[in-house]
């Protein structure tokens, strides 16, 4: 847009014009061009002279233009529109002040005369007058002021300056009142813009009657007013008009190309054109400031559409072009510049009915785009222009300048002190327009245009239109020489082409970076987009002529071959690299290799790509396995390979094969400690498969992962590239769209579709025997030991470490150690610690030395141990309840003594262990021989089960706690003891041994039982009793077991049973039976049944006695008595045995009516050994027994 | 005339691409072609501004740039036909007729059971006939 002078670029401004009372100017001129709306320009011009100057300047010309018998010299003056908002005012306001016209009569004759000339200048252009009268408030009252002046006075003042006497304003300049300052002038505006708009609006009407008249034969006069009626039109913002016959003038200008002969044809052509150009921008621009959008871009594409052909004459082709870029690049301007742009498209369809318009055309990118295509059809066409007419004198071009027409031009000649117009023909303009051309450089102008587009094509996300503009700068910078710039440009579109699958584009970008990296001196890079472009898959089906091809050439097979052999040429050292700089030839050589690294995302994987598989997943250390090494190549030829390298992530595994045909494996097999294997040929023949088996075998266990496929060609040229499993192995994002065979890197199918480049190696086998001894069932209490022996069978151990881990049978898997610990369960089982060797105990461990034991988990470290040796402990664990567990030892160590290179070999070992309860502890309550006190609890027997035992207060009872030995081992019995707890409130009863204490530890073997009798006496109190705890210390008899004395049958495991509550009862009568120890046949002896009632109550008592057959007695069978309170019953039988033997006394039966209660003794109570005669033996055996219990004692 | 036409696959890769130019801009037609995918993403992604032709796989004037003009058609398998022209003035109908025996050209083309999906098409039978409906391209009789 700055192409055009300012008066077109924006909106006329009215003009107008103060001429007297000069201090008044700045005011109202300040005002006129900030506060009015629209804003009037004023010149203030300070007397009547200066008027004249100005308008007598062109008045000379002013009346030649309307002549219409000779033709005209050109469309429109370059400065008319200049001359109208510069110059000539629309309106003329003569200020007088006060004093002068109410002053002497010379005063007031200077102003008449002042106003006359004002008229006579004025009237030739109907130029508008306003009489302004400042009256100064300050200097003296105003009252008397207008009375002074007088209504006469300003009657004579209107009439001789013929003006109506609304256009007769009193100024009051220096009013105190700020408001009514501000009132005045904006009522002086409104005067001012009224009488502008009458003038343009007079001025354009007499335009349009010269129009109207239709006697105009030449057509340039015909647009010619066409635009001043709409230059007067935007004057008064009569958009409309203005936009009418802005129209108008442009289509007559476009039928005025094939009539008008005025010029000579290019001058002629050129004038129209920049004529359209002027009234083009003009009506977009009125077009966008409406909003009208769409009406604007339609009319663009018009005007385009009907200028594009008019090319003109072959040497002025770049002109056109020039303009043509012009063109678009001012509607770009324009549409960015408009705000409405972004607001309105977004709401309109496109692209489906005929004629509309689409997407892009709303966007200035779309046009910066097109105008920087313009501008290079310009540039090539200058060129063509300039080497046809190369050596010329510009001698002439040097003194041409603008003419007085839009559009026009002409030779300034200088002769003496006048300088003269002087028309040129057609040579002469384009020398002109050649010299001009050559001064700008084309091509940083097309990159500029492509900028803005492609920042504004970004903005909009179109990424491809983008990156089409982006190639088009990075050409320019390429064509300029700038090839860093272009670089880097071209680099982001290859990418993009690559993505994409373009590969003719793709080519055409490559070609250009080759020639970059070339100008350059990187080889590297000249190779890497050399090969790239090798192995591109260019399809002979598209025929591209060369010219239009970039560096390049058109993408076809000839020419990928062509490319194919320059690079392997370079790249064998067979033929250099021209390099752009110092006309340097470059070769490889050994001190400049080059070495190209191909990894999962380089666009040369399609030069080479390798596939490894290991056919097996999992492999045996030291067994040697197959992998099938795949090479794929989409070079445009065939190539050898001199070697080919493979490394692992285990650098033992690396190997190398040579070529046995190439020459470089005679002289490069100086590689030391790796293998080297040799194959025929290693010919990579394009598009197919190169398959090699090996054998491989490592040592190491873990993972085997080949990394890299090293390929050398030449002796300074070598290709590292990624390894990729043929599982996994992505698709070549060019190739992938190419319709030919799939095949696949192995030849088995299976393997392609699952091979892997990683397999795990297995641990050696372990040569070290793990042991768990344990013989028989753990028992609850005890300190279990399992004794664990590591034996060495082959393998030295180093580092080794054991792992022990208790795990429940019935909770399935291991549990971690963490997890076990605040588990209930794991407490049941528990491992107590692990015991070294025979007379080394923890104490004596190294501080290195790993131990750590928890619940359920232990870890302990071994040490070194050299083949054949072993090395034991013990495990020492704890049952807590009979329960089976699971242990589980392992043993890890490294085969060698180097810690870093620790490959562990693991040993597992388990073993189930049964824990079980070692002693049961019964116990039973008896009551005194032939004493049986009544309980009530017993005859009132609920049937509960859980109701406690009852023993009669202050009764001697009997408690014989039993132990039976439940394993199938021998134990060793300890001692047996009852202890009252802790906790008991208070002793309530008495507890007491019944008899000796054991004198050496008592052997039980399995399933015999123990007993141990107590007296208890339960004592007042609570009814409820604590008897107190079973103490019962044993252990196993280990008699055959260890022969060593083993210290471990020491401990003593104390087992404790806690006795239940009883409950203890007064019982309100005690029966009991009283007959001597024996009797003898025939002799009688007393039989007493006693009655005891320990009640209040008087008790009645019913008895009866049943006969027996081996007695005789006396006293009565059966009565009822009654027992005194506190008191005691006798029953008194004489009885007289008639056998002897073992005999049952006669039964009695009592039975408490109070209660009841039968009470009849048991068999063994009423039983009586009846001697034939009287026994001799009581004597000895009474004192053979006194002396044994003393030692006891 | 029609200068080219191109289909475009679904990663906006090209699966057919030919021109019909005696002029140098084989090239250049390719880069509108690659180009016009931005539109075409443009419509698809924002069916809003398409309005009512919501179902419609005529994607219409693409945009005009230079000397040609550039349409679209979207097939239901989102497989991208552009054509390009010099015809500055271009009938709708005679777009959309040519679309409508491409689109057949080409079904029968992918149709055929040795052709992969996705892949480019080299079927020269494919090729002739789509030469033929270039040739007879807005010639009324040819329908």
């Amino acid at each position: 847009m700055e192409e055009y002078s300012e008066e077109w670029r924006s909106p006329p401004v009215s003009l107008v014009a103060l001429v007297g009372c000069s201090e008044q100017h700045t005011l109202i001129s300040e005002h006129l061009t900030s506060e009015q709306h629209p804003p009037i320009n004023a010149l203030a011009l300070p007397d009547l002279s200066k008027l004249s100057y100005l308008l007598n300047l062109h008045h000379q010309r002013h009346h030649h233009d309307p002549d219409p018998s000779t033709p005209p010299a050109g469309i429109i003056k370059r400065d008319w529109l200049l001359k109208h908002s510069t110059r000539f005012p629309s309106v003329v306001a003569a200020l007088f002040s006060s004093n002068q016209v109410s002053g002497d009569p010379s005063q007031w004759h200077q102003v008449c005369s002042d106003l006359d000339s004002l008229k006579v200048l004025i009237r030739q252009r109907n130029i508008k007058l306003l009489i302004i009268l400042v009256v100064h408030s300050s200097s003296s009252p105003l009252q008397p002021q207008d009375d002074e002046i007088g209504e006469d006075r300003i009657l004579a003042l209107r009439k001789r300056a013929e003006v109506e006497s609304k256009y007769l304003f009193v100024f009051t300049p220096d009013s105190d009142d700020a408001a009514q300052l501000t009132q005045s002038l904006n009522r002086l505006g409104s005067i001012f813009a009224e009488l502008a708009n009458t003038y343009y609006r007079d001025e354009g009407r007499r335009i349009k009657t010269l129009l109207d008249k239709k006697t105009l034969n030449s057509p340039e006069l015909n647009i010619r007013y066409c635009i001043k009626v709409a230059v007067y039109a935007e004057f008064r913002r009569d958009w409309v008009e203005a936009l009418r016959f802005y129209e108008d003038a442009y289509h007559t200008l476009r039928e005025m190309i094939g009539t008008s002969t005025r010029l000579p044809a290019i001058q002629r052509l050129v004038e129209i054109k920049t004529v359209a150009e002027l009234l083009h921008f003009k009506i977009s621009t009125l077009l966008l400031h409406g909003g009208k959008i769409i009406e604007a871009i339609t009319w663009f594409r018009q005007h385009n559409a009907s200028y594009k052909k008019l090319v003109g004459s072959p040497e002025a082709t770049f002109l056109h072009w020039e303009w043509m870029s012009r063109q678009f690049l001012v509607f770009a301007e324009l549409l960015e510049t408009s705000s409405a742009t972004t607001q309105s498209f977004s709401s309109l369809p496109f692209g489906t009915a005929d004629r509309s318009l689409t997407e892009w055309e709303f966007h200035p990118a779309y046009y910066y785009q097109l105008a920087a295509h313009h501008l290079k059809e310009k540039r090539s066409s200058l060129e063509i222009t300039l080497s046809m007419s190369a050596n010329e004198n510009n001698s002439s071009a040097e003194s041409v300048a603008p003419s007085v027409y839009v559009g026009q031009f002409a030779q300034l000649l200088e002769q003496g002190d006048v300088c003269t117009m002087h028309p040129l023909t057609d040579e002469e303009y384009i020398h002109y327009a050649i010299a001009e051309g050559k001064r700008f450089q084309d091509s940083f102008e097309i990159i500029a245009l492509l900028k803005k587009s492609y920042e504004s094509y970004g903005n909009l996300e179109a990424r491809r239109k983008g990156y089409f503009c982006e190639f088009q700068i990075a050409r320019e910078y390429f064509s300029v020489g700038d090839f860093d710039n272009a670089k880097q440009r071209f680099d982001g579109v290859a990418s993009l082409y690559r993505q994409e699958g373009w590969v003719t584009l793709l080519w055409e970008v490559l070609g250009y970076l080759r020639e970059c990296s070339r100008a350059h001196g990187k080889v590297k890079d000249f190779i890497e987009y050399s090969l790239e472009m090798a192995a591109l898959p260019v399809s002979d089906i598209g025929s591209f002529r060369f010219k239009e091809c970039g560096p390049a050439g058109p993408s076809s097979m000839p020419q990928r071959e062509a490319i194919h052999k320059e690079v392997f040429g370079l790249v064998r050292g067979e033929a250099g690299l021209a390099l752009v700089e110092d006309n340097y030839e470059f070769k490889l050589d050994v001190d400049t290799p080059v070495h190209l690294e191909i990894d999962l995302v380089s666009p040369l994987r399609s030069v080479l790509l390798a596939s490894v598989a290991f056919h097996e997943q999992i492999i045996k250390p030291g067994v040697s396995t197959l992998i099938t090494l795949s090479l794929l190549s989409h070079l445009a030829l065939s190539i050898e390979i001199d070697q080919l390298e493979v490394r692992f992530n285990q650098s033992e595994c690396n190997f190398i094969i040579m070529n046995s045909l190439s020459p470089l494996s005679a002289m490069s097999t100086n590689q030391q400690g790796c293998r080297v294997e040799s194959a025929p040929s290693l010919a990579l023949v394009a598009n197919k498969w190169l398959r090699l088996n090996y054998e491989i075998k490592s040592e190491k266990s873990g993972k085997l992962e080949c990394i890299s496929v090293i390929a050398t060609m030449g002796s300074h040229f070598s290709i590292c590239c990624r390894a990729e499993s043929p599982a996994s192995m992505d698709d070549l994002p060019l190739w992938k769209f190419e319709d030919r065979m799939e095949t696949f890197p192995t030849k088995d199918p299976a393997l392609a579709f699952s091979g892997q480049k990683v397999a795990q190696v297995e641990e050696p086998d372990p040569q070290v025997d793990l042991s768990l001894g344990a013989s028989s069932p753990a028992l609850v209490g005890e300190n279990f030991m399992v004794p664990v022996t590591v034996t060495s069978k082959g393998h030295d151990i180093y580092s080794g470490e054991l792992k022990i881990n208790l795990v429940d049978v019935r909770g399935g898997g291991l549990f971690s150690p963490r997890e076990a610990e605040p588990s209930t369960d794991s407490h049941h089982v528990e491992l107590l610690g692990i015991a070294g060797k025979e007379g080394e105990n923890e104490s004596q461990m190294g501080p290195d030395e790993i131990k750590k034991i928890q619940q359920s988990f232990g870890l302990v470290s071994v040490p070194f141990l050299k083949n054949g040796d072993s090395w034991s402990c013990k495990l020492e664990i704890k049952w807590h309840r009979p329960k089976p567990i699971m242990l589980y030892v392992s043993l890890g160590y490294s085969l060698n003594s180097n810690e870093l290179s620790a490959q562990k070999v693991h040993v597992h070992k388990s073993l189930q262990i049964e824990g079980k309860t070692a002693v049961l502890i019964s116990h039973q309550f008896m009551l005194p021989f032939r004493r049986e006190p009544l309980l009530l609890s017993r005859i009132k027997t609920v049937p509960d089960s859980d109701q406690l035992e009852s023993l009669p207060l202050n009764e001697t009872s009997i408690l014989v706690v039993s132990t039976k030995n439940s394993t199938e081992v021998p134990l060793q019995l300890h001692s047996m003891s009852i202890e009252v707890d802790d906790d008991a409130i208070e002793s309530s009863c008495s507890v007491q041994h019944g008899g000796e204490g054991l004198l050496g530890p008592a052997i039980l073997v399995p399933g015999q039982q123990f007993k141990k009798v107590f007296t208890v006496i339960p004592e007042g109190g609570s009814s409820k009793l604590t008897l107190g705890t079973v103490y019962l210390k044993w252990r196993r008899d280990f008699v055959c077991e260890d022969q060593s004395g083993s210290p471990m049958s020491e401990a003593w495991v104390l087992t404790k049973h806690r006795l239940p509550e009883v409950n203890a009862e007064l019982s309100p009568l005690v029966v009991s039976l009283e007959c001597p120890p024996y009797a003898i046949l025939g002799d009688p002896f007393m039989y007493n049944v006693k009655i005891w009632n320990q009640t209040q109550l008087l008790q009645e008592v019913k008895y009866s006695l049943a006969d027996a057959q081996t007695f005789v007695l006396s006293g009565s069978h059966n009565d009822t008595v009654f027992v005194l309170p506190k008191s005691e019953h006798i029953l008194s039988y004489k009885v007289v045995p008639l056998a002897s033997g073992l005999q049952q006394l006669p039964r009695v039966t009592v039975t408490s009516v109070r209660y009841s209660a039968g009470f009849q003794p048991s068999i063994d109570a009423s039983t009586i050994f009846i001697f034939p005669s009287e026994p001799h033996i009581k004597q000895a055996d009474m004192g053979a027994k006194t002396p044994e219990s003393v030692a006891a004692k | 005339m029609i200068v080219c036409v191109a289909v475009v696959g679904h990663q906006n890769n090209p699966l057919y691409i030919q021109s019909f130019t005696e002029a140098d801009d084989a090239l250049k037609l390719h880069h509108i072609v690659h180009s016009s995918l931005d539109v075409v993403d443009e419509r698809v992604n924002n069916p809003r501004k398409s309005g009512p032709t919501l179902n419609e796989t005529f994607l219409g004037l693409l945009y005009p740039t230079e000397n040609y003009k550039v349409y679209g058609y979207l097939t239901n398998t989102k497989v991208k036909f552009i054509l390009v022209t010099t015809d500055l003035d271009v009938r709708d109908a005679d777009v959309r007729n040519f679309f409508r025996r491409f689109h057949a050209a080409y079904v029968d083309a992918v149709s055929n059971p040795f052709h992969v999906p996705g892949k480019k098409i080299i079927s020269r039978t494919f090729a002739d006939r789509v030469s033929t409906i270039v040739k007879s391209f807005g010639l009324s009789s040819a329908d």
